[in-house]
Parts: C-alpha cells; sequence; structure tokens
C-alpha cells in the first residue's frame, strides 16, 4: 500500500486539475506585465537616466505589491541600480532586463533596448606622411577617426580625396600615388568631419636603379639578400627613393608555381626550383636581375629501429636520459587513463623494453620531465581523484625501481598540464593559469619560490621550456613569453621571474615554444607551434590536426619579426625538439617530420623542400591500431625517438647526411 | 452505494497497472569530457546518451556543474577548466546540442536557476592556486550573459535556491562559511562562519536571538577580499570544510555538509546559527533533502557510502556502500521515491550512477558512464501507458 499511496495521490491530483476552469488555473498571472514609463531610453555616454517600470494589469492598471528590479547585461556598457538609475559607458544598443520576481514561479520580465549613442566625431588623422614624396611613387596613407572621448571609431571610414588629381590621386585602400610636381592636400571626411594634409610632390630624382644580390644561384629555402640602390642622373644615391622589390619566376617542374617570398628589405626566397627575376622599382625607374634556383636536395632515409608497444592506454609525453649507470632510458606518461607512467630501457633503441612503471593518483599523467643529472623524474597529474592534481617527484636513480620521493599539490589542485626541470626547480603549470617556480633540491620537501603570471583579460598559458636561464612559455593568444628566471638579460631569478620579450600571432593557437639559436644565420630564432583540431578529437579513432610552426626572429628583442613557418598538409603540429641546425617535430597523423633549419629562415619551410624525412609510427597492437598521432620528438645519441598518443614510444635513425659534393641528382 | 469504492479500487489498480515511469537524470563525467544522461524504469538505469562536451580535445576541461531549466527545455553545464575561466554552456534537451555559452570565473562549479527571477547562480570554485575569496556569477540564462560576481568566500561550492527562490545559499570550503544571497539584490545578505558557530553551540548561546542581527543591510560585496591588503594574510583553513548546502523544502533551514568534520549540520535561517550536528561517515560532500521534506541523502565521498536520514526522528536510518569508491553528487526524484547517486571512481575506473530506492534503501541497479562521474541533475519523469 506505501507504493500505492503517492500513485493515488498522483491520481487524484490530475483529476482535480482536469475539473478546473483552464481560465482559474490561468490565473491573473497571464494578463499582467511589465511596463516602461520612460520613454526616451536613448542616452549618450556617461549620462545618468532613470528608469521606470511597474506592473500593470490588462487594462493598463498598476499593480500593487509587486517588486521591481533593474539589471545590466553588460556592467561596462552601462550600470544600473535598484532603483533604476542607469548610468551609460560604452556606444551601442545593450539589453537591460527588467524582472518583477515572484516566489510562486510566476516572474515577470521584460527585456529593453538602450541605445547608447556614439559621442560625435571629432577628428580626422592622416598620419606618417612622408616630407617628401617623388613623382611616379606609391604610399600607403594611415588615416584614423576619433570620436570626442578620444575613441578611435575603426568601424568607420572616412572619404578621401586629392586636391589636384592631376597631381596625386589615392584608391579606396587609403593608396597615394604622386603623378607629377606640385602641391596637393589629400582630405579624408566623415560625417563633416575632416582632416587633411598637404603633400609636396618632388620631381623624381631617380634615374636609375642598381641592384647587387649576394649570390647568383641559391637552392630552394636560401634566402638571398638583394641590394638596390637609386641614383639620380650624376650617379649620386638617392637615400630617401621608396624602392619595391617584386619578382617573377618559372619553375623547372612545368606543372609547379614558382612560389616564393620577398620582402620590401631585398631579402628573397624560392619554394621551387626554378628561374626567378627579381625587380627593383622607383617611380617609374626599375631594374631586374635573374637568379638561377636549384633544388635544395636534403632528402635522406629514416629508417624505424623499434619500439615499446602501449596497447591498452594512449600516450602521452615522454623524455629519455642518460641514467646515473650509463644506460639509456625512457619514460612515457599516459593520457585519460589511469595515472600511470612507464619506464623504458632504450639503450638499445632497437629493443625498447618496458622495466617499470608508477601509478598515481590521475587520469592524465601529461607531462613527464626527468632532471639534468639523471636522478629525478617529474610527472604531472590531471583528473585526481581528490582534484588536488599537482605534482609527483620520483626517484629514478634505478629506473628498474622507481620510487615516489614526494608529490606536491600546493597551488596546483587545478591541474598540471605541462611541466619542465631546471637547475633544481621544477616550473609546473597552474590549471592553464600560470606557471609556478618550485624549488626541489630537497626532492622531499618541495617549495614554491616564485611564480610568473600575464595579467591580460583571460590570460592563459600551455606550456612552459627552460633553457640557458630563459623560461619560454607558451600562451594561447597571448603568445610567447620569455622571462628571465636566472640567465641574468631581465635580471630575473626563479625567485623573481622577469619577463622580457613576448610575441603573439593572430591565431592565438600558441602551444608550444622551443628556442633556436642559429649559428649558420647568426640568429636567434624562437618556434611557436600550434594545436589545433580543425575535426575535433576522437579518443577511439582516428584522427586528423591542423596547425604549424612559426619562426619568429628574437634578434632584436625589442622588435621580433615572424619571418618563417612549417607546415604539413593535412597534419597538424604538436611538440618538438631541435639539434643542432635541425628540427625534429611531431605531426600528429603526419607522424615525425625531420627539418633541415640551416641558414637564414623565411618563407614557407615546407614548400622550399627543406623535410629532410618523415615517418609514421602505425601499429596493429596500439591503442588505437594503425593510426599514427605523434606527440613528441626528442634526439637522443643519434637516434631519434618518438611517443605516439595511439601506440606507445618509438625510435628511428636518420641515414647519414650525403658528402655535400655527391651530386645527387640534377635537372 | 457500494459499487462506488470497488469502482475507485479499479480505476487505482487500473492506472497503477497502466502507468509506469521513467526518471531522466544528466549526469557529467569530470575526466571524460562527457556529460550522460540516465534513463530508470523502474528496475533497470543505463546511460541511453553519452555526450561529449568541450573545445579542447586533448585536455581535461573538467565538466563539473549542472542543472536543468524549470521548463525541462534545457540543460546547463559548467566546465571547470578554461583560459583560465571556466565556461558555463546551454543545451537544448531536445538536440543535446549547444544553444549558448558565456565565460564565468575561475572553475565554475555547481549552480542552480531561481524560479523567482529566472536568473542562474553559479558558484566559482576556483582550485586555481592561491585560496583568495571567490566569487558566485549570476547569468541570465536567456541571453547567456553575466550579470554580476558577487565576492563571497574561499572555494565556493554547493550552489543552491531557497525553495521560494529568493535567497541563493553557498558555503566556502576553506574558510568554512555559509553564505546567503539575496537573490534579487545580488548582495550578500548574511555570512556565518561555521566553525565559530560550532564554537557558539558548544557554549550554549542558543538563547540569543541571531536573527536580530539585520545583516540584510550590509553590503558584503563591497568587501573588498582581494585586495593587497589580503595578500600578505595566510587563509585561516576551515575544520569544517562545508561543501554542500541545501535548504529544506520548508524554507525555514538548511543543511550543510562538513567534509572535515565528518558531519551535517543543520543551520536554523530564523536564528541564523547551527542548532543540529548530524555525525556521518567519513567525507560527508553533497547533500540533498526529498521533497516531501522526510528525508536527508547525503554521499560519503572518502568512505565510498551513501548515507540516509530521516529528518522526522534526526537517525540515520541506512548507510549503503556505493558500487565504487567517491561517491559525489545526488539527485532526488520528484516523488521522493529515488536518489540518484554518481560515483567517481579513481583512476582508470569508470564513472557511475547508483539508483537507490529510499523505500527499500537499497541500491536497485548501477549506471556506467565516463570517468569521475559528478555534477548530478534530475530532468524529467515520463508515464508510459
Amino acid at each position: 500500500m506505501k507504493y500505492l499511496r503517492p500513485l493515488i495521490l498522483h491520481t487524484l491530483s490530475l483529476l482535480i486539475l482536469s475539473l478546473l476552469p483552464l481560465g482559474a488555473r490561468l490565473q491573473a498571472q497571464e494578463n499582467i506585465e511589465i511596463k516602461i514609463a520612460t520613454k526616451d531610453l536613448k542616452m549618450n555616454v556617461n549620462e545618468t537616466k532613470t528608469i521606470s517600470a511597474f506592473v500593470v494589469d490588462s487594462d493598463g492598471n498598476k499593480v500593487e505589491g509587486r517588486k521591481i528590479m533593474y539589471y545590466s547585461s553588460d556592467g561596462k556598457a552601462f550600470e544600473i541600480d535598484s532603483l533604476g538609475v542607469l548610468k551609460s559607458h560604452r556606444p551601442g544598443i545593450h539589453n537591460l532586463i527588467i524582472i518583477s520576481p515572484d516566489p510562486d514561479g510566476k516572474f515577470l520580465r521584460k527585456d529593453v533596448p538602450i541605445k547608447i549613442k556614439f559621442p560625435p566625431l571629432a577628428k580626422v588623422a592622416i598620419k606618417d606622411v612622408p616630407d617628401k614624396v617623388y613623382a611616379g611613387s606609391t604610399i600607403p596613407l594611415d588615416i584614423s577617426i576619433f570620436d570626442e572621448l578620444e575613441m578611435e571609431r575603426e568601424d568607420l571610414s572616412a572619404v578621401v580625396s586629392s586636391s589636384d588629381r592631376k597631381i596625386a590621386v589615392i584608391d579606396k585602400f587609403y593608396n597615394l600615388t604622386a603623378l607629377k610636381p606640385g602641391k596637393v592636400a589629400i582630405t579624408a571626411s566623415i560625417e563633416g568631419i575632416s582632416g587633411k594634409v598637404n603633400v609636396n610632390i618632388s620631381e623624381n630624382p631617380v634615374r636609375k636603379i642598381n641592384l647587387t644580390v649576394d649570390r647568383d644561384e641559391a637552392r630552394t629555402g636560401d634566402v638571398l639578400r638583394f641590394k638596390a640602390t637609386a641614383v639620380d642622373k650624376n650617379g649620386k644615391v638617392v637615400k630617401d627613393a621608396l624602392i619595391m622589390y617584386t619578382f617573377e619566376g618559372q619553375a623547372y617542374d612545368v606543372s609547379s608555381s614558382a612560389s616564393g617570398l620577398i620582402r620590401q628589405d631585398g631579402r628573397f626566397v624560392a619554394d621551387e626550383a626554378g628561374l626567378y627575376t627579381i625587380t627593383a622599382s622607383a617611380g617609374g625607374y626599375a631594374t631586374r636581375k635573374a637568379v638561377e634556383i636549384e633544388k635544395r636536395n636534403v632528402k635522406r632515409k629514416i629508417e624505424l629501429v623499434g619500439k615499446g608497444i602501449v596497447g591498452d592506454k594512449h600516450t602521452s609525453d615522454f623524455w629519455i636520459w642518460e641514467g646515473i649507470d650509463g644506460k639509456d632510458y625512457g619514460v612515457t606518461g599516459t593520457w585519460g587513463a589511469d595515472g600511470t607512467a612507464y619506464f623504458w630501457d632504450v639503450t638499445n633503441p632497437a629493443n625498447i623494453t618496458k622495466i617499470d612503471s608508477v601509478q598515481v593518483d590521475a587520469r592524465t599523467v601529461n607531462d613527464v620531465k626527468v632532471s639534468e643529472d639523471g636522478k629525478i623524474c617529474v610527472i604531472s597529474r590531471e583528473g585526481a581523484s581528490n582534484r588536488k592534481n599537482g605534482i609527483v617527484i620520483l626517484d629514478v636513480t634505478n629506473p628498474r625501481d622507481v620510487q615516489i620521493i614526494s608529490t606536491f599539490t600546493e597551488n596546483l589542485t587545478g591541474g598540471v598540464h605541462n611541466l619542465f626541470i631546471y637547475k633544481d626547480h621544477v616550473y609546473a603549470l597552474s590549471a592553464g593559469q600560470k606557471y609556478y617556480v618550485i624549488n626541489i633540491k630537497d626532492p622531499g620537501n618541495p617549495a614554491i619560490v616564485g611564480k610568473f603570471e600575464l595579467d591580460t583579460p583571460h590570460h592563459a598559458i600551455h606550456d612552459v621550456w627552460v633553457d640557458d636561464g630563459i623560461a619560454y612559455s607558451s600562451n594561447w593568444s597571448d603568445g610567447i613569453q620569455l622571462v628571465d628566471v636566472g640567465n641574468g638579460i631581465a635580471g630575473g631569478s626563479p625567485e623573481n621571474p622577469v619577463q622580457f620579450a613576448s610575441y603573439a600571432y593572430p591565431s592565438g593557437a600558441n602551444h608550444a615554444t622551443f628556442p633556436f639559436k642559429s649559428k649558420s644565420a647568426d640568429k636567434f630564432y624562437v618556434i611557436g607551434g600550434d594545436e589545433i583540431f580543425p575535426y575535433g578529437l576522437n579518443v577511439n579513432g582516428p584522427n586528423v590536426a591542423g596547425g604549424f610552426l612559426h619562426f619568429i626572429d628574437f634578434t632584436d628583442l625589442k622588435n621580433p619579426d615572424e619571418i618563417a613557418r612549417f607546415e604539413v598538409p593535412g597534419a597538424g603540429s604538436h611538440n618538438y625538439w631541435v639539434d643542432g641546425e635541425t628540427l625534429y617535430v611531431a605531426f600528429y597523423n603526419g607522424g615525425v617530420r625531420v627539418v633541415d633549419i640551416s641558414g637564414e629562415l623565411m618563407g614557407d619551410l615546407y614548400k622550399q623542400g627543406r623535410e629532410i624525412a618523415f615517418i609514421l609510427p602505425s601499429d596493429p597492437d596500439g591503442y588505437i591500431p594503425n593510426s599514427p598521432f605523434t606527440w613528441g620528438a626528442q634526439l637522443h645519441k643519434g637516434h631519434i625517438f618518438y611517443s605516439d598518443w595511439n601506440s606507445g614510444l618509438w625510435s628511428a635513425k636518420l641515414e647519414p647526411e650525403t658528402p655535400s659534393d655527391t651530386k645527387l641528382e640534377s635537372r | 452505494m457500494k459499487k462506488i469504492p470497488v469502482i475507485f479500487i479499479y480505476l487505482i489498480l487500473y492506472t497503477y497497472s497502466a502507468v509506469s515511469q521513467d526518471y531522466y537524470v544528466y549526469t557529467t563525467a569530470e575526466s571524460e569530457d562527457e556529460v550522460a544522461l540516465i534513463k530508470f524504469d523502474g528496475k533497470k538505469a543505463e546511460a541511453i546518451k553519452r555526450i561529449p562536451v568541450g573545445v579542447w580535445p586533448a585536455e581535461i576541461e573538467g565538466p563539473h556543474g549542472i542543472t536543468v531549466s524549470p521548463d525541462g527545455k534545457f540543460w546547463y553545464l559548467t566546465m571547470a577548466h578554461g583560459n583560465p575561466y571556466g565556461t558555463l554552456y546551454k543545451f537544448s534537451t531536445e538536440t543535446n546540442e549547444v544553444v549558448g555559452q558565456t565565460t564565468l570565473g575561475l572553475f565554475p562549479a555547481t549552480m542552480q536557476i531561481s524560479k523567482a527571477t529566472g536568473f542562474l547562480y553559479c558558484v566559482n570554485f576556483n582550485l586555481h592556486g592561491d585560496m583568495v575569496p571567490s566569487t558566485v556569477s549570476v547569468v541570465d540564462p536567456e541571453t547567456m550573459t553575466e550579470i554580476k560576481q558577487i565576492t563571497t568566500g574561499a572555494m565556493p561550492h554547493g550552489s543552491r535556491i531557497s525553495p521560494d527562490g529568493l535567497k541563493h545559499y553557498s558555503v566556502a570550503m576553506m574558510s568554512g562559511e555559509l553564505f546567503e544571497i539575496d537573490a534579487i539584490s545580488l548582495q550578500v545578505s548574511r555570512v556565518l562562519n561555521l566553525d565559530d558557530a560550532i564554537k557558539s553551540m558548544a557554549k550554549d548561546h542558543a538563547n540569543m536571538d541571531h536573527s536580530k542581527m539585520d545583516h540584510s543591510q550590509m553590503d558584503h560585496s563591497k568587501m573588498e577580499h582581494e585586495n593587497d591588503k589580503m595578500k600578505g594574510h595566510k587563509m585561516v583553513h576551515s575544520n569544517i570544510k562545508p561543501t554542500w548546502v541545501i535548504p529544506h523544502p520548508d524554507g525555514k533551514k538548511v543543511y550543510v555538509a562538513g567534509n572535515g568534520s565528518n558531519e551535517i549540520l543543520e543551520v536554523d535561517l530564523g536564528k541564523w546559527m547551527v542548532t543540529k550536528r548530524f555525525p556521518g561517515d567519513k567525507g560527508p560532500y553533497n547533500v540533498e533533502v526529498t521533497p516531501d521534506g522526510n528525508k536527508m541523502i547525503v554521499t560519503y565521498k572518502s568512505a565510498g557510502s551513501t548515507g540516509v536520514w530521516d529528518l522526522n526522528t534526526g537517525k540515520e536510518v541506512a548507510r549503503i556502500k556505493n558500487n565504487r569508491r567517491v561517491s559525489h553528487g545526488i539527485a532526488i526524484s520528484p516523488d521522493s521515491r529515488y536518489a540518484f547517486v554518481s560515483i567517481e571512481g579513481i583512476g582508470g575506473e569508470p564513472g557511475s550512477v547508483d539508483v537507490l530506492d529510499l523505500e527499500a534503501l537499497k541500491i536497485i541497479d548501477t549506471a556506467e558512464i565516463g570517468k569521475q562521474a559528478g555534477g548530478i541533475y534530475f530532468w524529467k519523469i515520463e508515464h508510459d501507458n
């Protein structure tokens, strides 16, 4: 009977409800609404207005006893208090929410658009116009529109005109072309506001352009430096002549485009073998120079050497090191599983042997690193059952009997995705927000000594790598951050990390960073890597990733210059390693790619044929069989080791480089 | 005349035989980045849908809190990890597709929608480093915009609304405080330091009328807990470590899970003081009260069990061992008949949902879902004829 009781009540209540007239059930609730008394809801910025609203019945009579509350849907656009006093801040149309609460769930709501007018326009500025413009030149103009609050209106475009179209014309992209000598006024106007600049156009003194190049023959990917000098009729150099570089070419492979990249400082690089002509022009004068580009010919064979298959779970990051016994070992993490890290003997790369494992309270051991002396391993934790996560410090002096020394969770409870060990300190990410510097000199008693965190809105971090006292962090849309943690360049230390340079690229997908000091080019590059999954990630099947490596020239720390990329069609970048002037990069479904990054870098390195070799890890006994998804790569004692998300730890060997005087092929 | 009761009994029996009920709950799998829809037909529970959630496929984003709109048309999910702020997603219950989203604070966790305002109130648990006071986000679920963040205590959790929808309650796990927020003015109206409250209870201060302290006039949101003056101070960690608060359906009291003190505290809302202590098993984590107000269900996270308390007698009538370790959340059917308890599991174990019969006081069935089952919320009962 006890089970019947609620059923009886339920049935009776249904019967009673069905007998009630519909109108009675709907009550007067259906016929009341919120009405706004305030007529004009348009406002100026920084204006105050009192909004008045009340509840009315179907006859328009005010219903007493109903509370009214006002809420701003965007507190930065406008504020409103409980009395309806509204202060406007930001132009645009914003939503005011008016609620009449009701404890029976019959609250009333009215959404009211509040239009905050843009302040009147105040200024049109035409900036950076050169003092002297030579006839025949084309220069871009920088035109900005500002309102009375000195806010730039990037959503508006000015109408630009020339006072004398015989002297100078201007197109819709604000490019000014000087036609002949004379004075001309350029006016940019909008809504009755205008800016004006007078341009003096002079006779073009240039009569000839001399064009030289540092070499006539080069390979694809080699950066040639062209130098153009404009001279007048007396042979005198015209220093302020605006010289433009362009190129055309014909590839030896007739079905290929003779693509390449030329910069306005005269640097040129070709993607395809062929004949290229570089043109330098200034004010109607031009000079051309042809160069022959050969194939780069850096391809080498790569051979699979060994594998240690992990067939019951996904594999994450790895590290290879020489143990204190002189043998070589590896550690791999696991992803979305049971918190295991595996230890391997890789002394014979053809016989990778699992020798121990450690299981911690986690679902993902995303990162694993080993100290420089080969004694300490630190692994990261995510998905701990107690949500404390943090890091686990291991004694790996005997990798066949790995021991947990300590677990450290202070300030790391939100999860550690990546970490690095450098000179007795662990640099550990905290929940994708910042990294802490943890002293592990006494690994049984780790202690936080410093931290680094950006102060930008919605800042985030994905990875940190430390080299030569500089921490390179990957901060998604905030890009690459260079932080002195002991180098001395900016007076930083582990206790006092000091940021001294940064670079962000538009995609905002900065996921990994690796420094590369090029001896052959005498340049300091920092390689920033994307991580993008354009088609999502199927944890139970094959995947295709996207994204590429960005090469940023940090030689001038104050003016970093993104100069090159390495992108593999149909695959996406992940972790990578540089040894000498060779890059070893995991490209997820594209396996491991070995890339020649010698010499100056510019343009599309993949198209230039700089890829030396690639290898795809694939095994029928993998967790996802026969499905490469390579996580990272590392060169160790001449062997390339790489971990694969779907199959475990692998090793490969690149065939020796062919002597440079051996002609591999000719056209 | 004798025919009337016969007809009535026939009607009841017919209805009983003809109507069967299916119960539906949504549950998160925090380390699987997945939400499962569980169907329970009175005997068997199964995950009839497993919905992948999140945008960063290679990382655990941690779906933690879940709630369903009062009209049942939408479910809302907090993703704990972000860049770095977490995200609130709005899904259609019809399609289980995302229809809206907004960014909240650090590690947004549990939430509920007020029937009095229609707003959603979500605690920002903030597990990300220093134990500083965090916030409660107030979101307009219609437009999916965050209207306000209200500063409360360190690691706020257990976001629950009073039966009349006019008050929001949360507890700050590390600072050991119970916060009451006026759901309309969006101001903190009262704060109860639970550690102090227990000490006061021990000293038998029960005669004090705390209700006379008009905290509602105090504007706690203006307390700049995060200003520089606080930074040098070491946060005092609560011994109680409250992790959950649930108002009783009568609106007169709330129950707080004392995760650190292994007890459940009853707080009288009129007196604004702790009036009862219920000693429980190890690690009480979530607490719910049956809609009829008679039973209190408690998950004992550390013990891996669930307690059923008779609130009329104050006795724990059953302590049921869950089928897996780490008992987490509770959803109770509107008919007060069943409790659906999410069980996290450890490491590579799957998560699961135990269905408890609150009359028979036993687990009827278990549905397996993704790793680290956490947030759980009742969606609907469907009657099949």
